[in-house]
């Protein structure tokens, strides 16, 4: 599937700017220039040569405050998604198999889940818990569940009511290999794209809360957090917040992309999708032996 | 002498309405339609004349290009086809002249059409009545009231047992008989002078079938309706038309008076079609009957 | 069904079906509100029972809000006996929810003020903003995913489509600085911060509400306009309207009175799932163009750790949702009568 959509340029692009995310959270502290603490006398300079993206209010160096911030931001999301995941999908597919009691159950607490604003729910419990990004992250990934519930239900159902697993079965075939062959081929997609949806907005929601200092010690850098210092100094700095904002904004959108591009590849409108795309690149030299088109 | 001829003599001891000398009210001319995704000409060449109270029937399996001929002559092709070569005149006027106010006067007031699987021609959110006063209250300008009326009179015309209670529905509440009633009520109700009957019969029970070929043919001795069959089955089309056109990947194989076709087909195509349905036809395994001289 | 000669309907067997389907209606708006009910209850009682005990874990209480870090235990446990908080776990847990179902939301650690008294005051500024926001949100994305399906393909759709992807990767807050940044410190049209109920002057009310809600209606521009779109395209590729066109109905009429009929449903079913998100986004834009609004105040008390200020606030919010998922719900049922019923 990877290399299916890495065949679409939407696909490719996306695939691109998030390993360039990641890359810069991996590498980011050794990459930056300066240490992102160190204050300095030069503040709120204008990008320059050792400063690229200029200094902030005590002096320190933007670009490397943002190499160093990217772990949280990206740390964080995935945080995110993978609570999610692990909360939404395991009760999802169960949910099929469990009986009616643990189905109405499941449903109902999603629809819960669904009604309470996550961000307010977040603030919430890191500030009555402490700091940590942590905990706000396994309390947002928990409210954020409700997606890979259904995505993961609505999947299972399909197959295993399907017609192709129960002719498997009738005919011998064993659980796993269904599983394997069929099982999963269907649902990893749908959780595919559920996943990137998901790590958008969790990057969202860790801007959103190292925004409003909530889970973070002040000196630590974090995309958020520029983003809030730089609102106290737009006289002096208004194209200060622009680096960070198009930074977040970079990411969230790559991630839509890629959910897309996902979503475009596969299941019946995917495989139809690519074959085209095959059909008009082999249209030079024979005529098509194509049905004819309609009745 | 074959059943499906039966019908057909059966279908042509009607009064002719129209003589010659009544101008066709739809004529076809050598109409080829290409398809610009694939590159392909689809329907190559397909002519008949249509006057009033008569019928014409289009047979051929899937792909034979009938339902793009229909489609061409209402002018909703899809978006990728087009009219390649040749004419078609509505009452007289060529249709590739008119513009898309034009074709929205034309259709429901002059031609009008009905198609399979009638609950999907409906608005499954509207209750069936209103859409039929819709239309009568757009095409004749009544009044809202008395396009109920009027819509109600149009459900009775068409065999409904209970207007009042079906005018009330929505499309999932009717069975298919009903509502290709409702379609054909609500395709008749600005008065059109040609109906195009595509597949119309093809998703119902055979006596329900039976009964909408019924409707029609009443509706074109009560109105002079003109008809346009397309159908896959013979014997539909044996029951209702005059004269047939037998098409075959976009090609008309055979075209002529209705007993002349079924009786002596000249095509290899025409005679396989006549064969098999003796051959599969009900009759082979009910007790032999007097024949009719 | 056999064609029988058409018979007159008796009048009270009309009346029989009239009165059956208003009696339907009645019965599936109670429904409707039974089942957002049975859905808020357990919600509730789920929510406030963790931030209760969310409580005892933070091991939060009130005497360090009044007598800061240094307090000597002693003074700390005679500050939460005077709170009742030494009292047993579910006997204050009971004590609370009665005092909820009044209408009582307790009362603040910081300042000692009724916290509904609190609250209430930020809700006004808090839902200014939000409705403000919903009507930009639905206006706008309305006209634009309108405008994108009637031209779709064309380069029209591909802009709008573009532009829309754009809006819905900002995040609120995001653009909230920028347009502050623009309008309010670079062009000085709109104040940067602050409130003035609406009895002060419309004017001066819209000003300070613009911003923020223009920060808040991108998220609801962009998912309307994109779900009306996609609607709206499937909705013109159906049967139905090849059936209006081919009974010479004008494109104007099948637009308004089909296609948008069927297209409409899904559109305002996305409204009412963008209601939560809209309530936690108000946290960050109060907070940036200093609204002291319903967000600020969750900010604000979470962050000081005054607990039955936070209960208050979740309680409220679930409160809000539930009832405007309510109100999406029926609109929705006099919208689409046949998409209830699962056509």
């Amino acid at each position: 599937m990877v290399r299916r959509v890495l065949s679409l340029t939407s696909g490719r692009i996306a695939v691109a700017v998030l390993a360039v995310i990641a890359l810069l959270a991996i590498l980011g502290p050794w990459l930056a220039p300066h240490d992102p603490l160190a204050t300095s006398d030069d503040t709120l300079a204008a990008a320059c040569g050792p400063h690229w993206l200029g200094t902030d209010h005590l002096g320190r160096d933007v670009l490397s405050r943002l190499l160093d911030g990217s772990r949280i931001s990206v740390l964080g999301s995935l945080e995110v998604a993978g609570v999610a995941l692990a909360v939404g999908a395991i009760p999802g597919i169960l949910s099929v198999y469990l009986g009616r009691v643990f189905e109405w159950f499941t449903l109902r607490l999603t629809d819960t889940l669904v009604a309470l604003p996550f961000l307010l729910f977040a603030v919430a419990v890191i500030a009555l818990l402490g700091n940590g990004i942590t905990q706000a992250m396994l309390v947002t990934g928990t409210l954020v569940s409700p997606l890979f519930y259904r995505v993961a239900r609505a999947a299972t159902l399909t197959v295993a009511r399907s017609p192709y697993v129960e002719a498997a079965l009738i005919s011998g075939a064993s659980l796993g290999w269904i599983v394997r062959r069929h099982v999963w081929a269907k649902v990893l997609p749908p959780i595919a794209v559920a996943l990137a949806q998901t790590i958008g907005v969790g990057f969202v929601i860790v801007s959103s809360l190292t925004f409003l200092g909530i889970g973070v010690q002040p000196p630590e850098p974090t995309w958020g957090g520029l983003l809030a210092s730089d609102l106290g100094y737009l006289d002096y700095r208004p194209w200060g917040p622009l680096a960070p904002a198009a930074l977040i904004m970079a990411t969230v959108w790559a991630c839509n992309l890629l959910a897309d591009a996902i979503r475009d590849v596969s299941g019946e409108a995917g495989r139809a999708l690519l074959n085209g795309r095959k059909a008009r690149a082999h249209r030079l030299g024979t005529p098509d032996t194509a049905p004819t088109g309609g009745a | 002498m074959t059943t499906l001829s039966q019908e057909a003599a059966r279908a042509e001891t009607r009064p002719a309405d129209a003589g010659p000398a009544t101008p066709p009210v739809l004529s076809v001319r050598d109409v080829h339609i290409h398809d610009r995704a694939s590159d392909r000409e689809i329907v190559h060449g397909v002519s008949f004349d249509l006057t009033p109270g008569r019928t014409v029937g289009i047979v051929g399996e899937s792909g034979s290009g009938k339902t793009l001929t229909c489609r061409a002559t209402l002018g909703i092709l899809p978006p990728h086809f087009e009219v390649s070569a040749g004419t078609i005149e509505i009452d007289g006027t060529d249709t590739a002249t008119l513009t898309g106010r034009q074709w929205t006067e034309l259709r429901g007031s002059t031609i009008s059409a009905v198609f399979q699987d009638p609950s999907s021609y409906l608005n499954p959110s509207l209750r069936v009545g209103a859409q039929i006063a819709e239309v009568l209250r757009v095409k004749t300008g009544l009044k809202r009231r008395e396009a109920r009326l009027r819509a109600l009179e149009l459900l009775r015309a068409v065999h409904l047992r209970d207007p009042e209670l079906v005018y009330g529905q929505y499309t999932f509440e009717l069975s298919g008989g009903m509502l290709q009633r409702v379609l054909i009520a609500a395709a008749i109700a600005a008065g059109p002078r040609i109906l195009i009957a595509d597949e119309a019969t093809t998703a119902l029970d055979v006596t329900v079938q039976a009964e909408i070929l019924d409707l029609l043919a009443d509706l074109r001795e009560s109105t002079g309706l003109a008809l346009v069959v397309v159908s896959h089955d013979l014997a539909v089309v044996a029951q209702l038309c005059d004269e047939v056109l037998v098409m075959r990947q976009g090609e008309v194989v055979e075209h002529g008076p209705t007993r002349t076709v079924l009786d002596t087909p000249r095509h290899p195509y025409t005679r396989l079609l006549v064969d098999e349905h003796e051959s599969y036809g009900l009759d082979r395994f009910l007790a032999p009957k007097e024949e009719a001289a | 069904m056999t064609t029988l000669t058409p018979r007159a309907v008796p009048p009270a067997r009309r009346r029989g079906v009239a009165v059956a389907r208003t009696r339907h209606t009645l019965v599936r708006v109670l429904a409707a509100l039974a089942r957002s009910v049975m859905i808020f209850v357990p919600v509730f009682v789920v929510a406030t029972f963790v931030t209760f005990a969310l409580r005892s874990l933070s091991g939060l209480s009130p005497a360090r809000i009044q007598l800061g870090e240094e307090a000597t235990p002693e003074a700390v446990a005679r500050v939460e006996a005077e709170w009742g908080l030494d009292r047993p776990f579910l006997v204050q847990y009971a004590d609370w929810f009665g005092g909820v179902l009044h209408g009582r939301l307790g009362t603040s650690w910081t300042n000692g003020a009724d916290i509904s008294t609190l609250i209430g005051l930020g809700l006004g500024v808090s839902l200014s903003v939000a409705t403000l926001a919903l009507v930009i949100g639905v206006l706008v994305g309305f006209l634009l995913g309108t405008v994108a399906a009637l031209r779709r393909t064309t380069w029209i759709d591909r802009t709008i489509t573009g532009f829309v992807t754009l809006i819905s990767v900002m995040p609120a807050f995001v653009v909230g600085i920028v347009l502050v940044a623009v309008f309010a410190v670079g062009l000085g049209l709109f104040p940067a911060a602050g409130y003035v109920p609406a009895e002060a002057g419309i004017g001066p009310w819209l000003a300070h509400i613009t911003l923020p809600a223009v920060a808040l209606s991108f998220d609801v521009i962009a998912d309307v306009a994109r779900q009306l779109r996609g609607s709206l395209v499937a909705a013109y590729r159906e049967n139905y309207v090849t059936g209006a066109v081919v009974r010479g109905l004008s494109p104007r009429r099948i637009f308004f009175g089909h296609v948008l009929r069927n297209g409409l449903g899904p559109a305002l079913a996305t409204l009412g799932l963008k209601f939560p998100a809209l309530v936690g986004a108000s946290v960050v834009t109060e907070w940036i163009f200093g609204l002291q609004g319903f967000g600020r105040f969750a900010n604000d008390s979470a962050q000081a750790g005054d607990v039955p200020a936070v209960q208050g606030v979740l309680v409220v919010s679930i409160v809000l949702v539930v009832v405007f998922n309510l109100i999406v719900n029926l609109v929705l049922a006099r919208v689409t009568p046949a998409s209830q019923r699962g056509v």
